[in-house]
């Protein structure tokens, strides 16, 4: 069975579509991240944790002076906090960011190097501009140096989950950028895997029956498309989101699916109840009936299953397009509200555009427009691979 | 008692559009034809496109339903009955189509398409089952590594005979051949009218075969209907009938067949003007407008086909 779908003319011309065997590479890339992430390779709780101080910028850009001097202080303050209270190595015990934590010295000789960092800090905070004055960035270093010997030294792997944590910079809440887009990958897989694949059932069921039964089963199924249809659809998804507020499912992706599923069942069971209009007059399916087999035998078996290429096309527009929903919905606040989301990420990154910030906003966008893009060349490929039409006319030219 | 007899059949299809889906029109595409077909006869219907034939052969076995009119098959009446009643006649008659292309499911290899049919109708064990799709691969003259073959992996010629297997499956006694070779080259027509006959002697099978094709129709049928404008205007034996035909319509088509003799030449009496359309019937005869023999009486009556010499019927005013 394998091997003759393989052998298949749809599948070998598809597997000869080298930009499409790209795309779908990336596709199952991210398809093992969500299932990574669904599996536990990347918790919420590491997701929402703070990784360093706010704002750092992501691995192509050098931190400014400023920002430097900033992020000492933002890891001098826990540790001198610390020292204040009255169990001081109880206190350091519990700083944390991610992988990086206080180091194990004796709170004397702790609080010595958080006095001299201090005055190294005044002494920097006095200069207006440290841009203009080379001259002290030997003193930043030294800093910094200073900051680096409060905290313990990351071991092995250590150092690389840290610096791919902090490889797309933190939101202004001290986040890793990285752990969220990837985390965000997982919400964005299942609600376009739910809906594509529910819309594409649904539909293709209800405009199979509607075009093959016709009489009042068709009327019914158009009149409910074209009054869906005739709701804008942003509208719509608002209005069927909103109509769970104060419902335990509030903030989960349950509303969004459901939204998203009432709105998309609508292509596929048009396209359907078109193909299956014309299939219906074909001579196999007359042969069918003429053996006397009966009338939803006929629909399931000889004449959905030759709709399968427009199912596997619609699946691949309606899994991006639900995507590109739940992150317009999710930007507005009314998708998904405990974990987080590309379009979360959006929603939050609007404050840190004004101050020059476009870390979050591009690795949430960037991740978003590989998988679309990738989808797109797939469903293009899928259209020329599996298309009757033309596999018919490759079959005759052989 | 004849094994297929159909009375007066009509079937109009109802063209409908505008707003509210009106019903505009019908297409008269039968107008009360009468047939009957023995036990072990081949009756040919000819006729040019459109007048006909497939609806007659499709309506003849219920796959389409007549607007009226009646089948009675082996003496019983079928015109009426339901789905689950209609089932026992089902596996007695089935159909043979035009085009080999469409008329297989692209997705079912021709074992799973032979298996659901053999099983639908009967045939329980799987061993049984696998020998009988052997047998009647066997039977089409189709090599036994058919049997895990799609359809698109087939030639035309190769699939018209899958085409014959699936009717054969379910052992009818009754075919409906609706042009079978129409779309095949000239050297696989006679490699599939062979098929046809053989097998056709071989279960004593009685078929109705539709053909625009004189020459086929005269070679491999025992009687032919001839068909104008869903009206059957003449019922001949297929020996010597192109002595015998009597209505003008029959014999401008017998006419304009090639002869084989170079040296035989006759003038060719070329029909003038066209086929009046479907839509609207002409009052009277359907040919007046192009008979060479045309009365008053042809404008306004329609003349009843009616046995003239040994079983030869004509609806014709002029003949006597």
């Amino acid at each position: 069975m394998i091997r003759r779908i393989y052998h298949s003319l749809g599948v070998q011309k598809f597997i000869r579509n080298r930009l499409a065997l790209a795309a779908l590479a990336v596709i199952l890339l991210y398809f093992a991240a969500a299932g990574v992430v669904l599996l536990g390779g990347i918790t919420l709780e590491e997701a929402t944790q703070r990784a360093g101080p706010d704002n750092v910028p992501g691995f192509l850009e050098t931190a400014a002076p400023e920002k430097r001097l900033q992020f000492c202080r933002f890891y001098l303050e826990p540790v001198e906090r610390a020292l204040k209270k009255k169990d001081p190595a109880a206190a350091l015990r519990e700083i944390a960011f991610a992988e990086r934590r206080a180091a194990e010295k004796p709170a004397a000789e702790l609080a010595r190097i958080v006095e001299s960092a201090f005055e190294i800090v005044d002494e920097l905070s006095e200069s207006e501009n440290l841009y203009d004055q080379p001259a002290l960035l030997p003193r930043l270093a030294a800093l910094e140096a200073k900051v680096d010997s409060l905290y313990a030294p990351l071991e092995g792997s250590e150092v690389f989950w840290r610096r791919l944590r902090l490889s797309l910079g933190t939101d202004r809440q001290g986040r890793s950028i990285a752990i969220r887009a990837v985390y965000s990958i997982k919400v964005a897989v299942q609600v376009g895997l739910v809906t594509a694949l529910v819309s594409v059932f649904v539909g293709s069921l209800l405009g199979g029956a509607a075009a093959y039964f016709g009489g009042w089963m068709d009327h019914l199924v158009i009149w409910l498309y074209s009054t869906f249809s005739s709701i804008p659809s942003l509208v719509l998804l608002a209005v069927l989101v909103y109509m769970f507020t104060g419902s335990p499912f509030e903030g989960t992706l349950i509303p969004v699916y459901f939204a998203l599923c009432m709105t998309s069942w609508i292509g596929p069971c048009r396209i359907t109840r078109g193909e299956v209009l014309k299939l219906k007059e074909l001579e196999y399916v007359q042969a069918a009936a003429s053996i006397g087999f009966g009338r939803l035998y006929i629909l399931l078996r000889h004449i959905l299953p030759n709709t399968v290429h427009l199912m596997l096309i619609n699946f691949s527009l309606l899994f991006i397009s639900a995507i590109k929903a739940e992150v317009i919905l999710s930007f507005l606040g009314l998708g998904v509200k405990n974990e987080p989301s590309w379009g979360v990420m959006i929603n939050y990154s609007t404050q840190e555009v004004i101050n020059e910030f476009f870390w979050q906003i591009g690795a949430a966008t960037a991740f978003m427009f590989v998988l679309v893009l990738a989808f797109n060349v797939l469903s293009d490929a899928l259209q020329d691979a599996f298309d009757p039409r033309t596999v018919l006319v490759s079959a005759k030219e052989r | 008692m004849p094994l297929v007899e159909v009375k007066r059949l009509v079937k109009h299809f109802p063209l409908r559009g505008g707003v509210f889906n009106r019903e505009l029109g019908k297409v008269h595409a039968l107008n009360g034809v009468s047939f009957r077909i023995e036990r072990g006869e081949i009756l040919g219907v000819v006729g040019e496109s459109g007048c006909g034939k497939s609806t007659l052969g499709k309506a003849a076995i219920r796959l389409l339903e007549p607007t009226s009119g009646s089948i009675f098959y082996d003496g019983q009446e079928i015109t009426r009955l339901a789905h689950a009643r209609l089932m026992p006649f089902r596996r007695r008659m089935q159909i043979i189509f035009q085009d080999p292309y469409s008329s297989l499911n692209p997705r079912l290899t021709v074992r799973a398409m032979l298996r659901e049919t053999i099983r639908f109708h009967g045939a329980a064990g799987r061993r049984e089952v696998e020998k009988a799709i052997d047998e009647l691969i066997g039977k089409v003259g189709l090599r036994p590594d058919a049997r895990e073959k799609f359809p698109h992996e087939f030639s035309g010629g190769q699939r018209q005979r899958i085409g014959i297997a699936r009717a054969l499956a379910v052992r009818p006694e009754f075919i409906v051949a609706d042009e079978p070779v129409s779309s095949l080259d000239v050297s696989i027509q006679a490699q599939i009218l062979n098929l046809l006959m053989d097998l056709q002697e071989e279960y004593g099978l009685t078929m109705l075969f539709i053909s625009h094709d004189l020459k086929i129709i005269e070679h491999f049928c025992d009687r032919m209907l001839v068909m104008y404008l869903g009206y059957a205007v003449e019922e001949l034996p297929c020996e010597n009938a192109g002595e015998r035909a009597l209505h003008p319509y029959t014999r401008a088509l017998l006419g304009a067949n090639p002869i084989d003799d170079p040296d035989d030449r006759r003038p060719l009496a070329v029909l003038q003007g066209d086929v009046p359309s479907p839509f609207d019937l002409p009052k009277g005869c359907p040919f007046a407008g192009r008979c060479p023999l045309v009365e008053e009486r042809c404008r306004r009556e329609m003349p009843p086909l009616e046995e003239k010499t040994g079983g030869q019927k004509v609806a014709c005013w002029a003949v006597e």
